[in-house]
């Protein structure tokens, strides 16, 4: 049993056996930090491959679900010194009026497997919701998606409700669809544009280290 | 409406279909259901061959896609319900759905008919830029697009603003620029002589309520004319879209069905776009009682399908359609280039190419990925719909089809990634007049004449 097969079995998203392999490592004493290094650079590989779409949607869910089901079997085995670090506390969702979100769940996942802890809102999320479940989860992050050019408002509204609010400085902002530009993002005052998935989580982890 | 006598028996499932929770829906029962299919019916799609003439596999798409269609069903994500059909009812709607219709009014109404696998009968061609527009600029887009001469139909650009305020979906200021929309398409329809031209509006609507406000045989929306209702990622509803196709159904007005099937999404590859194709129209005409489909496959990261990965579906699944159903289907090209660039009127030209052979009717074309605003012009529309004509009337083969569209994409295919995005309608037209530039007329002059040395018969 080795990491390399354990790699290779998050890769193809074989859950069960993949959960089985980490736990008979685990108990041959196998450094759960050397399981947890071995399984990022996995995510990492499938991140890519996915960015070039020589793999698809279906199959980066599948190995992003098998990550976090091995994690959560090595998590309690790490010392309290080695706890992974945590990157950073997101609140995603689609705005109000908006029903697409498959953009936004791909972004969900690439932060969850690199280290980020994300509260998903869903899709049609009203701007205030997402600044009182920010509030709620100390959040250091707002993520609003918008799939068409009639809820892009929204996004601004969440920035404006936020200067209302006198939380303008508390959380970053950040914005991305398919209809959402950087030129928009600047207009509106966002933190930050996404463009895809792939680059959000090396972007948040780039602005929250600023 | 094909099926209006089912309408409520249809809308009922929503409340008394099997239940599952929403998370579960595309990967553990779409997904694994389409993959399942791929392999049962022996699907493989080739890079080589963008065009294929593999009439088997076209038959086999076809079952594929009823078959997805006929396990999955329809997601409602208000209710938490499957909305699912049977066999026997896919094939009454089948049966009973027209092969033809007259859409449009008086001297300006034309017949819409269902094309075959290399027919010599043009495309029915509805021109549409797709993307949004400024305010002040959209009276003479309309305009434009209406001086094309092979137009049939006309879909407007989107409104962002009315009266100076943005639009926000859902709200009084959607309501107020939908009125605007249709009223700058039917002021341009009159002033071009063209006052019957059968529109598909209106785009500004994203809201069920924005369609409702401007269902009017006067000034509005006319029961001659279209309206889209389409769907969530693939293969969900919402109540705001079934709310349109029972408006659409009692209006009166021709309902067409609008899918954008994801390569790279919960999809998959080309193999799982084009059975997915299928099963969205079957599913348009049983669900939303759809006359037509309006389908845009599109690929993930670009949003475009001018590459081979997105042609080789669009080839199959319009094959597979036309020799298995009576059924109407646009072709939508989305391209990844912008206005005024050699490699647009390149992708539109294999993109019309291929669709036609393919029997398809035609829906040009989105530009720019459909990203940015006022980055689509009426003259890529115009070149891809005359190479629909073109190659309908020639009787092109799908084998001359493959070679001529290789050609085509060794013009662009190493930039879609980084496509140029070109100049916006205002550098590229006359506003005031609603015609090209000379520059740009040139551009398209001698891209068409590169395409007419190909092997391309223009009528003109």
């Amino acid at each position: 049993m080795s990491l390399e097969q354990l790699d290779k079995l998050v890769e193809n998203g074989e859950q069960q056996e993949s959960e089985a392999l980490a736990q008979k490592m685990l108990d041959e004493g196998v450094d759960p930090v050397q399981i947890l290094t071995t399984l990022t650079a996995t995510m990492e590989r499938v991140g890519d491959q996915f960015a070039k779409l020589e793999i698809f949607l279906p199959e980066v869910m599948l190995a992003g679900e098998t990550l976090q089901a091995v994690v959560e079997i090595v998590r309690p085995k790490l010392a309290s010194d080695n706890q992974m670090v945590l990157k950073g506390k997101v609140v995603l969702g689609v705005v109000k009026g908006d029903l697409h979100e498959i953009g936004k769940n791909i972004v969900k996942l690439m932060l969850e497997t690199s280290g980020f802890e994300v509260r998903d809102l869903g899709y049609d999320v009203d701007s205030l919701d997402f600044i009182k479940a920010a509030e709620e989860m100390a959040a250091d992050f707002i993520g609003a998606s918008s799939l068409m050019t009639t809820t892009m408002p929204r996004q601004q509204e969440i920035i404006e409700f936020l200067k209302d609010k006198g939380l303008r400085d508390k959380y970053k902002v950040v914005i991305g669809g398919a209809p959402c530009t950087k030129g928009w993002a600047d207009k509106i005052g966002a933190d930050l544009y996404c463009e895809d998935a792939n680059s959000a989580s090396k972007m948040m982890a780039a602005l929250i280290e600023k | 409406m094909t099926t209006a006598y089912r309408l409520w028996e249809i809308i009922a499932r929503s409340k008394t279909g099997p239940h599952m929770e929403e998370d579960d829906f595309l990967p553990k029962l779409f997904t694994p259901t389409l993959k399942k299919l791929i392999k049962k019916y022996e699907i493989q799609y080739d890079s080589a061959t963008p065009v294929p003439a593999d009439d088997a596999m076209a038959d086999r798409i076809w079952q594929a896609g009823w078959e997805l269609f006929r396990k999955v069903g329809v997601y409602n994500t208000d209710s938490h319900r499957i909305i699912n059909v049977s066999d026997d009812e896919i094939k009454e709607a089948l049966y009973i759905a027209k092969d033809r219709y007259w859409v449009g009014a008086g001297k300006d109404a034309v017949l819409w008919k269902h094309r075959q696998v290399e027919d010599s009968e043009p495309p029915f061609c509805i021109l549409s830029p797709d993307i949004t527009v400024d305010e002040h600029l959209h009276h003479s887009m309309c305009a434009a697009y209406l001086k094309e001469p092979l137009l049939n139909g006309f879909c407007a650009p989107i409104l962002e603003d009315s009266i100076g305020q943005l639009i926000e979906s859902g709200g009084p200021t959607e309501i107020n620029g939908c009125v605007q929309h249709i009223y700058n398409m039917r002021l341009a329809a009159k002033q071009l002589g063209r006052p019957g031209t059968f529109f598909v509006a209106v785009g500004t609507a994203e809201h069920d309520s924005g369609q409702i406000a401007v269902s009017d045989n006067d000034w509005g929306v006319r029961t001659t004319d279209s309206r889209l209702v389409g769907s969530l990622t693939e293969f969900k509803t919402a109540d705001t879209l079934l709310n349109r196709s029972v408006h659409y159904a009692q209006y009166g007005c021709f309902t067409g069905n609008l899918t954008g099937p994801i390569y790279g999404g919960w999809c998959g590859g080309s193999e799982g776009v084009a059975v997915t194709l299928v099963a969205y129209s079957i599913k348009g005409l049983l669900i939303h009682g759809a006359i037509y489909n309006q389908h845009f496959p599109f690929h993930l990261n670009w949003g475009s399908n001018t590459t081979r990965e997105l042609l080789w579906p669009i080839a199959m699944a319009g094959q597979a359609m036309a020799r298995n159903s009576k059924l109407l289907y646009t072709s939508n090209g989305f391209a990844n280039a912008g206005p005024m660039t050699e490699m647009l009127f390149y992708e539109t030209a294999c993109h019309a190419l291929v669709s036609t052979v393919c029997g398809w009717h035609l829906w040009e074309m989105a530009s720019t990925r459909n990203k940015y605003r006022n980055r689509a012009t009426p003259l890529e529309a115009r070149l891809g719909v005359e190479v629909g004509h073109a190659v309908a009337n020639m009787g092109m083969s799908r084998e001359q089809a493959n070679e001529t569209a290789l050609k085509l994409l060794a013009k662009y295919e190493d930039q879609a990634a980084d496509a140029p995005i070109g100049k916006e309608y205002q550098e590229c037209y006359d506003v005031a007049k609603a015609l090209p530039i000379p520059e740009h007329y040139d551009m398209y002059r001698r891209v068409k004449d590169d395409i007419a040395a190909m092997g391309v018969e223009f009528p003109f």
